[in-house]
């Protein structure tokens, strides 16, 4: 077989955060190769220099034998790689066949030939046996469909390497076969395929090789045939479960959130759990599978269509963010950046926005308070920096997730929900997080921990919840879960 | 049909004609050709800046500068025409001005990178204190017209004034461009998804750069339809037509949120908005409500717009288990 | 020779935009002192006030509102209707203090119905108050036709034209410094303003932090509705009389000087020292242009090149900056992308 892509020793890191330390792939043509890997192995960073996003640090990436070293992604389009995302990002107003052709419409000069476009576009779904009408605008169209415009236009494109970047995530049953179809024929032609998934029943089916990736570099490269999905899950866990979680025994005492029935349309269906103080209770699950929307429909941030949340006992207004903190509910965000920091703003002031009431005197904030609190919970959560007026985008991601952590503890909190505690944070903060969410559950705390990396649920979670395509498929007590039993639970594969 | 009914034009056009026999109801006279002509005639020149103002919003950008630049374009041809200067030399000076104009706010949006609203707000109240300033209390009156404008605003053609066939001569021209020109589809591509447009190697400055001027030019050139139109020229001319046409615009199907529309809509936005003036004058309503119904209408069509546009595709995470 | 960077690299951190316009309208004062003698009489700096007066009132919320991501371009429109109606529901005969009074209630409506078109249908605020611009002058319109109301009541229209007894200054500023000081605190001091910033960076980001972005942002286009019709107030007085046509233009120079004031269109950024600093400097160069013999028509131009000039000042220092660290670091992470490592 033909070697398509080699890529050898990639590193890269994004300030403290070493995203790739060593990884190798190795592309033929004609297979479809599955990259594995926990959230945080480097996945999405090798992908993304691939595409021409990233440069990597060191290391090589080979194309067909040559070189290949490209910024923007137009550089690498033009190369033969095409990466098609999760979510495409199609051009709603115009149509699929401009999708396609977009900024390289065919034609004539400088006039544009509908006619040509739409027969070409037509004959490339009709290849990828999808019938998708040409002419028609792409808004409204289904992830699925969106995705297959995409792989028409990497096909238009004459890709020689399609990436798949957990392209099933967002697709039914009957969509994920019809995508199956589509890689299938397109390695038949002799595309070389990269699929990324978190779906292990799904590589098992359709990829011919698999590559493992774990904190940024390939633990093992292996053809399907010779293993099965314990072995993968092995490679891709690694290490110990019981490493350094510095796990302080607490005493579980009431109820303090009791969930029921929870449902919003397409989001997630009947949700039921409970939380008490002094559990960490563990929401693990594949990215996707609703976990987020859940908590953020209890914290008020989304609305959900059904159901009901108490918290101390009284019902919860749906709906009201500001409702839920005043009780005494506190919201750590999956994305720090967007949703949980003010990023030009100072740390001072992050750290404060949620207690200004408190700080105020007839109305006035109290600047000497707020420096005082601000300075006790840096200590408290051991936050580095330079200054405390700095804005938050100087420091790095460690210390940005304790500044979200201090501005909510701040607001001394009945329960913690907490969306990816240490996504992108360097392994020494990481312990430190966790140190605190024990203490703080040890002091009778609730706290409601979602997280993608298994050694973190398991070694934290008192009690385990596994969520899959908006249903809540799984509970484990901390002695029954199980790297596999998650696992299992989380991709179906059963 | 089937096609013709879901042309995004259509709905406006049917409105169109609603308000059109609801005028007639009132005023029988507009029934006539010569009620149709005033139609027309009344909103040539909103038509006519509607057709440059589309080329930027569906840029998913605004320019609230063509009324400066229309008027202002207006007394410079009259000016130069009344010195003695030939109508092709006027001309030019005006579609100069507009030009200028808009390479200015093409420059401050495409490649510095500045929201267009701050931008062309800036250059109208700029170009709007420099005409006023230039001008003063002069004025062009209709005998320093140059005599081929304001023949060309009695005469028909086919019944249809001048002016208007002047206007839908460039829509046509424009639209052509938007329609069939590999730079225009970069237009749509632009405002559907910025970043993307981007990412698909589209040179997004050059094309914001040069769709801004083209809509200068335009605004300049309808300087001598003004002109024309009104047979004189001050130091108000033009004044608040910004409005009128972006209301004309958005009515017409050319959304604010950019990607879509096209300048056929953006006519017939403006010649709904001119019915509309006619038909409130036949149902009895003082004339004094046209803003209002101008800012109304708009209103409308923006809240309209988004209502429908809330189709949008939300994360379906739980498989629909329905159709498998 | 490090002692002569530092200092340079110091002031160019304390020299902050506001500081800078401060600076300016001090140069600019002496400029004018020096052209004619007339420009720092009492008489002249009193006009200066009462030619601002408005547009200060109605900077003040705008302040709030630009930081906190939105723009209001129906001030002017509503200031319009506000007067129309004081005018009209006086010459109906109804008492002039409570001419006054619907007036406001009429501007306050003006702000909930902008308030209500953004924040609670989604709409974009730029659009929304292009439409109500146009809705609410014509609504000056209809109520007056095409006439102003003329008569109002001595005292008040004396009120509008003389001053403090014993100073130089026009009656509005008993409305003017208390408003300024208060917005001045409640932006800088207090929780509000607080909200105000961090809803102007991240809207997102705010509600997730327990902020009622939108209904706290309908409160601010309420406040600007009602602090445009106390400007109202103070133009009716001050031209003593309630024309459809007032204030034309006015929404211009407000957001021109709040912009020039160093607020970030973009939102998130501002203080209110800059904008009480860039909205005496417009007050300023008119007044110089004036006295040199300019016409009225020139502040149009100069409100315009600020505003451009406003606007592109930090985006070139932007590019220039970006430019310097490129140079530095020859690698290129060139787009970004929502996706985490």
């Amino acid at each position: 077989m033909q070697e398509v892509l080699q890529i050898a020793g990639a590193a890269k890191r994004f300030g403290g955060v070493h995203a790739l330390i060593d990884a190798n792939l190795t592309l033929y043509a004609g297979e479809i190769h599955a990259l594995l890997g926990e959230n945080g192995a480097g996945k999405s960073t090798l992908l993304k220099s691939l595409a021409g996003v990233h440069q990597l640090d060191a290391g090589s990436i080979r194309l067909f034998g040559r070189d290949f070293n490209v910024s923007g992604t137009r550089g690498s389009q033009d190369q033969g790689i095409a990466v098609i995302y999760q979510e495409p990002s199609l051009f709603p107003d115009l149509t699929l066949a401009e999708n396609v052709f977009v900024g390289r419409q065919l034609g004539k000069g400088l006039k544009v030939d509908w006619r040509e476009m739409n027969r070409r576009a037509g004959e490339l779904f009709v290849r990828l046996g999808v019938p998708l009408d040409p002419s028609r605008r792409a808004r409204g169209l289904s992830i699925a469909d969106q995705q297959i415009v995409e792989i028409a236009k990497a096909l238009s494109l004459n890709a020689k390497v399609i990436v798949m970047d957990e392209p099933t995530a967002a697709l039914s049953g009957s969509e994920t076969e019809r995508l199956f179809g589509v890689a299938r024929s397109l390695r038949n032609e002799g595309a070389a395929l990269v699929f990324v998934s978190h779906r292990l029943d799904e590589v098992m089916e359709l990829c011919h090789r698999v590559t493992v990736l774990r904190d940024g570099a390939t633990v093992a490269t292996a053809a399907i045939s010779e293993v099965d999905i314990d072995q993968i899950v092995k490679w891709m866990v690694g290490r110990e479960v019981s490493e350094l979680f510095p796990k302080v025994a607490s005493n579980i005492g009431e109820t303090i959130l009791k969930v029921e029935g929870l449902s919003r349309e397409g989001q997630f269906d009947d949700i039921s759990f409970d939380v008490k103080s002094g559990e960490i209770v563990g929401v693990a699950g594949l990215v996707g599978s609703g976990r987020s929307e859940v908590v953020r429909a209890i914290f008020g941030v989304d609305k959900y269509d059904s159901g009901s949340v108490e918290f101390l006992g009284e019902k919860l207004k749906r709906n009201s963010p500001g409702e839920a903190m005043q009780r005494g509910i506190a919201f750590v965000p999956e994305d720090r950046r967007q949703q949980g920091l003010f990023m030009p703003i100072s740390i001072l002031k992050n750290i404060s926005i949620t207690m200004l009431k408190t700080l105020s005197n007839f109305g006035l904030v109290s600047r000497s308070q707020e420096l005082a609190e601000g300075e006790e919970w840096s200590r408290k959560l051991q936050i580095k920096f330079n200054s405390i007026n700095d804005s938050v985008d100087r420091l790095s991601g460690g210390n940005q997730q304790k500044v979200v952590l201090a501005k909510w503890l701040s607001t001394q909190p009945r329960l913690l929900i907490i969306d990816e505690p240490t996504r992108g944070i360097d392994v020494g903060t990481k312990s430190e997080v966790h140190r605190f969410i024990s203490e703080q559950a040890s002091r009778g705390l609730g706290i409601l921990m979602i997280s993608s990396e298994l050694p973190e649920v398991l070694g934290m979670a008192d009690k385990v919840l596994v969520m899959r395509e908006g249903r809540l498929v799984g509970r484990f007590s901390a002695k029954d879960a199980t790297p596999e039993n998650v696992i299992a639970a989380a991709s179906g594969a059963n | 049909m089937r096609k013709l009914i879901s042309i995004r034009e259509f709905p406006i056009f049917v409105v169109f004609v609603l308000f059109y026999l609801t005028a007639g109801l009132g005023n029988h006279q507009i029934f006539t050709t010569s009620g149709l002509h005033d139609i027309l005639f009344g909103s040539a020149i909103v038509a006519l800046l509607a057709v440059a103002e589309t080329l930027i919003i569906v840029m998913k950008h605004i320019d609230l500068s063509i009324g400066s630049v229309i008027g202002f374009s207006s007394y410079l041809i009259g000016k130069n025409a009344s010195e003695g200067h030939g109508l092709f030399f006027c001309m030019s000076i005006g579609v100069g001005l507009g030009l200028l104009v808009g390479a200015l706010n093409g420059l401050l949006v495409a490649y510095f990178r500045l929201p267009s609203l701050v931008v062309t707000l800036g250059t109208l109240y700029l170009v709007r204190g420099y005409f006023s300033q230039v001008v003063g209390g002069d004025f062009i009156n209709s005998g320093q017209v140059p005599k081929l404008l304001t023949s060309m605003a009695t005469h028909t053609f086919v019944k249809v004034p001048l002016l208007f066939i002047v206007s839908l001569i460039v829509a046509l021209i424009v639209g052509l461009y938007m329609r069939n020109m590999r730079s225009g589809r970069d237009l749509y591509a632009i405002g559907s998804n910025h970043s993307a447009a981007l990412l698909a190697g589209i040179n997004v400055a050059h094309r914001t750069f040069w769709a801004f001027t083209a809509a200068g030019g335009i605004a300049g050139f309808a300087g001598a339809v003004l002109l024309a139109r009104y047979g004189q020229a001050q130091a108000n001319s033009g004044l608040g037509i910004e409005l009128n046409v972006v209301a004309a615009c958005v009515v017409g199907g050319v959304a604010i949120a950019g990607g879509v529309g096209t300048v056929y809509g953006a006519i017939i936005g403006a010649i709904l908005l001119q019915t509309i003036v006619l038909a409130l004058g036949a149902l009895g309503v003082s004339q004094f409500w046209q803003g209002v119904v101008n800012g109304a209408l708009l209103i409308a069509a923006i809240s309209l717009d988004k209502i429908l546009s809330m189709r949008s595709v939300r994360t379906q995470i739980m498989r629909k288990v329905q159709h498998d | 020779m490090i002692s002569v960077k530092n200092n340079l690299k110091q002031l160019n951190q304390n020299l902050t935009w506001d500081k800078g316009v401060g600076i300016l309208l001090v140069l600019t004062v002496i400029f004018g002192w020096v052209m004619t003698p007339d420009f720092a009489s009492t008489s002249n700096l009193g006009f200066v006030l009462q030619d601002i007066g408005e547009i200060l009132i109605i900077a003040l919320p705008m302040t709030f509102l630009i930081i906190a991501g939105e723009i209001d371009l129906s001030v002017a429109s509503t200031l319009s209707l506000a007067s129309s109606t004081m005018g009209y529901a006086y010459r109906s005969g109804l008492g002039f203090g409570i001419a006054v009074f619907i007036g406001i209630l009429v501007s306050i409506l003006c702000g909930a119905i902008n308030g209500f078109l953004v924040n609670y249908l989604g709409l974009q605020s730029l659009a929304v108050t292009i439409g109500t611009m146009g809705l609410f002058r014509g609504l000056c319109f209809v109520l007056l036709g095409n006439q102003p109301v003329n008569q109002l009541p001595d005292f008040w229209a004396n009120l509008g034209s003389e001053s403090i007894p014993h100073t130089f200054l026009p009656w509005s500023v008993v409305i003017i410094i208390p408003s300024v000081i208060i917005a001045w605190v409640v932006l800088h001091r207090t929780r509000v303003g607080r909200w105000t910033f961090v809803t102007g960076i991240s809207a997102e980001a705010a509600r997730f932090s327990g902020i009622p972005d939108k209904r706290f942002k309908f409160w601010l286009f309420v406040a600007t509705g009602f602090m445009s019709g106390v400007a109202a107030f103070v133009y009716t007085l001050r031209f003593a009389s309630a024309s459809p046509d007032s204030a034309t233009g006015y929404e211009l120079s407000v957001i021109a000087a709040v912009l020039f004031g160093g607020v970030s269109i973009a939102g998130g950024f501002g203080t209110m020292w800059g904008v009480l600093f860039s909205v005496l400097e417009l007050g300023a160069i008119r007044s110089v242009l004036q006295l040199i013999n300019f016409t009225a028509n020139a502040l149009q131009m100069v409100s315009g090149a600020l505003l451009l000039f406003s606007v592109a000042l930090p985006r070139v220092i932007e590019m220039l900056k970006t430019r310097r660290e490129a140079r530095v670091k020859p690698s290129v992470t060139s787009l970004t992308s929502s996706r985490s490592v």
